[in-house]
């Protein structure tokens, strides 16, 4: 029963190390020593970042659990448009409905895909969801008061990224991607009595999927608050000074930092005047579909192969559209 | 295979992870140390996180305590199979509770502007008319309506409440406010650290949902004499407004007539109002009710 893979307890070694020297540092005589300027915004940084997803994180997974227990199989499925063109727009739509942070998308998605949603129609919402909703559009008109046109290209741009993304998987995808180990658990049919009725197993579901996600985003957050501690911006300014370079260094930019869809709109208007509005483009429509904490959580939900093309889809539409929108702009 | 017994276990140490977090939401609410990591708009949500956290640690740990052995049977197979992998597993979600309680809460200085890089003008806007205070751009308008109300003050008061929108107000009508007087706090970030050049700017950081997006805003001042304070610290700085130029750039800069040290203000950063101007009409009367 116990068959480690090295590859996976590889990402979680590095917080494990982390802890040990803490907890090596942790002497009541060696106080002094974490009282240093970068361990204080070290941790400002992770704890500010963790605290703002943990709300998400908690609805998408009490969402998900209310899914599991409430809500039929079958009705889910009877919802979705059977042909593929209305049911993508359909879950463009759905992040109107629901405006969930992408931290809270993946437990969501997952009991969807379970509950009947096909993979294409999933795809499109964990996409355009972060995106396509009225809290990000007011942010970012707020961020580029000056360039109205900026917060528009966003929307059109997430909109038709998504769309083909998720015509592209319709196409291409016929297997299920799902993990094997997360599949199982939708074969289990009999049902658990918990103590304390259907609502206890309501919050049992939700601590399990809490304990689930929760590992990958604070992994996500370590290693996003370690690089926003230590890697100074300007020095990374100089790649970025070629017409294409900008586009590329601005996409690493949204990957590392992982902000939240409703604030990256004003970090990237801090770039406004070193780097073109395109690049700025792909910025924000990339970082809520990619950044480190949701391709973790990604990868722990479908198999790598299936991720690894995900991932290739989005970065190369969002490139290919960011560079075309730029034209206009 | 988790026997029951390993679940209950499991379960316990997950209810026990689950109320620390709680109570560290709690810790902080109740030091009023919230404002240093998330915005209040979404302080908000955070507050409310400890109601599902206390509930899931309840239904675990009646699960735990009262639940049938056979029903306990970890048929999702989610519980960390090994023992070490458990370690790995808890010990990630005690990180940030250690990192919380033993760590002091401090704001973010120097050091992260050094990394971030300040802005020293409001870039999102671009100077456009130099006539008057006119603007045909809806989104400039409310600029203009607060650069007026600035201009007509003896003194301008950079309240902390709407300090970006004072900021981008006066860095867009830069030529007309040549000369005013201002006063402004903040803290002190060396601009010209290991130079002789004296400047420094009085900086505060913008905070849009949490610390990660943190942006430093800073005006540059020109302190006219040697000043001997450490980055870091908080001042307020009176003085006269005017036009410099700082790496290719049009900046404002105040020639300062007073530096004050002063102790550093319950928040020290600032969030952006969505209606400037009802903000400053209120803020001018609580002003001068406190005369």
């Amino acid at each position: 029963m116990t068959t480690l893979s090295p590859f996976k307890i590889l990402p979680l070694l590095l917080p494990t190390a982390f802890l040990i020297i803490l907890g090596v540092l942790w002497l009541p005589h060696h106080l002094e020593l974490l009282d240093n300027a970068y361990i204080d915004t070290f941790k400002t940084a992770f704890i500010g970042i963790l605290l703002e997803a943990l709300p998400f994180v908690l609805a998408g997974a009490l969402l998900s659990s209310l899914l599991q227990v409430f809500v039929p199989d079958e009705m889910i499925s009877r919802w979705i448009p059977r042909r593929p063109v209305p049911a993508i727009l359909f879950a463009c739509l759905l992040g109107i409905l629901f405006p969930v942070c992408e931290c809270g998308m993946i437990p969501l998605v997952r009991r969807l895909i379970h509950k009947g949603m096909p993979l294409y129609v999933a795809i499109v919402f964990i996409l355009a969801g972060p995106i396509l909703n009225p809290v990000v559009y007011g942010a970012t008109l707020t961020a580029f008061r000056s360039h109205p046109e900026l917060a528009h290209a966003r929307m059109g741009l997430a909109f038709s990224v998504s769309c083909i993304i998720g015509l592209i998987i319709y196409a291409t995808v016929k297997k299920s991607p799902i993990r094997l180990s997360v599949q199982r658990e939708s074969e289990d049919t009999h049902h658990r009595s918990t103590r304390g009725g259907r609502l206890a197993s309501v919050f049992v579901h939700t601590s399990d999927e809490f304990f689930e996600m929760g590992k990958y985003l604070i992994i996500g957050c370590l290693l996003t608050s370690a690089i926003q501690t230590f890697m100074v911006r300007d020095s990374l300014i100089a790649i970025g000074d070629k017409p294409l370079g900008s586009y590329l260094f601005m996409m690493g930019l949204a990957f590392i930092l992982s902000l939240c869809s409703t604030s990256d709109a004003f970090v990237a208007s801090t770039f406004l005047h070193t780097f073109p509005a395109g690049s700025l483009l792909a910025f924000m429509v990339l970082g809520p579909m990619l950044d480190f904490k949701n391709s973790l959580m990604l990868l722990a939900l479908f198999k790598t192969k299936f991720a690894l093309y995900l991932f290739f889809l989005i970065f190369s539409g969002v490139f290919i559209g960011a560079v075309l929108v730029s034209v206009w702009l | 295979m988790n026997d029951s017994r390993s679940i209950r276990i499991h379960y316990g140490l997950r209810a026990v992870i689950l109320l620390a977090f709680a109570l560290y939401i709690g810790h902080l609410v109740q030091q009023d140390a919230l404002h240093y990591y998330v915005a209040p708009k979404l302080a908000r949500w955070v507050k409310l996180c400890p109601v599902p956290l206390v509930l899931m640690a309840l239904s675990l740990s009646v699960q735990a305590l009262f639940g049938k052995s056979n029903v306990l049977c970890d048929c999702d197979h989610r519980l960390p199979r090994s023992g070490h992998r458990s370690v790995v597993l808890y010990g990630l979600f005690l990180l940030p509770l250690l990192l919380g309680f033993l760590l002091p809460d401090r704001a973010l200085g120097s050091m992260a502007i050094a990394k971030k890089g300040i802005s020293l003008s409001y870039l999102s806007t671009e100077p456009k008319n130099n006539v008057t205070f006119e603007s045909t751009d809806p989104y400039h308008t409310e600029f203009a309506e607060l650069a007026k109300k600035l201009y007509a003050q003896p003194v301008i008061p950079v309240y902390p409440a709407i300090f970006s929108e004072i900021f981008g107000a006066i860095d867009t009508y830069k030529q007309q406010f040549e000369g005013k007087e201002i006063a402004v706090s903040g803290f002190l970030y060396p601009t010209e650290a290991g130079t002789a050049n004296n400047t420094f700017a009085v900086s505060r950081f913008l905070v849009q949902c949490c610390t990660a997006d943190a942006a430093p805003f800073g005006i540059m001042v020109d302190p006219g004499k040697q000043i001997s304070l450490p980055a870091d610290t908080w001042l307020e700085v009176r003085g006269k407004l005017h036009i410099a130029h700082y790496k290719g750039q049009e900046i404002m800069q105040i020639t300062a007539e007073s530096i004050t040290p002063i102790p550093q203000p319950a928040t020290p950063y600032i969030y952006t109002s969505p209606d400037s101007i009802a903000a400053w009409d209120q803020l001018q009367i609580t002003a001068q009710t406190a005369k």
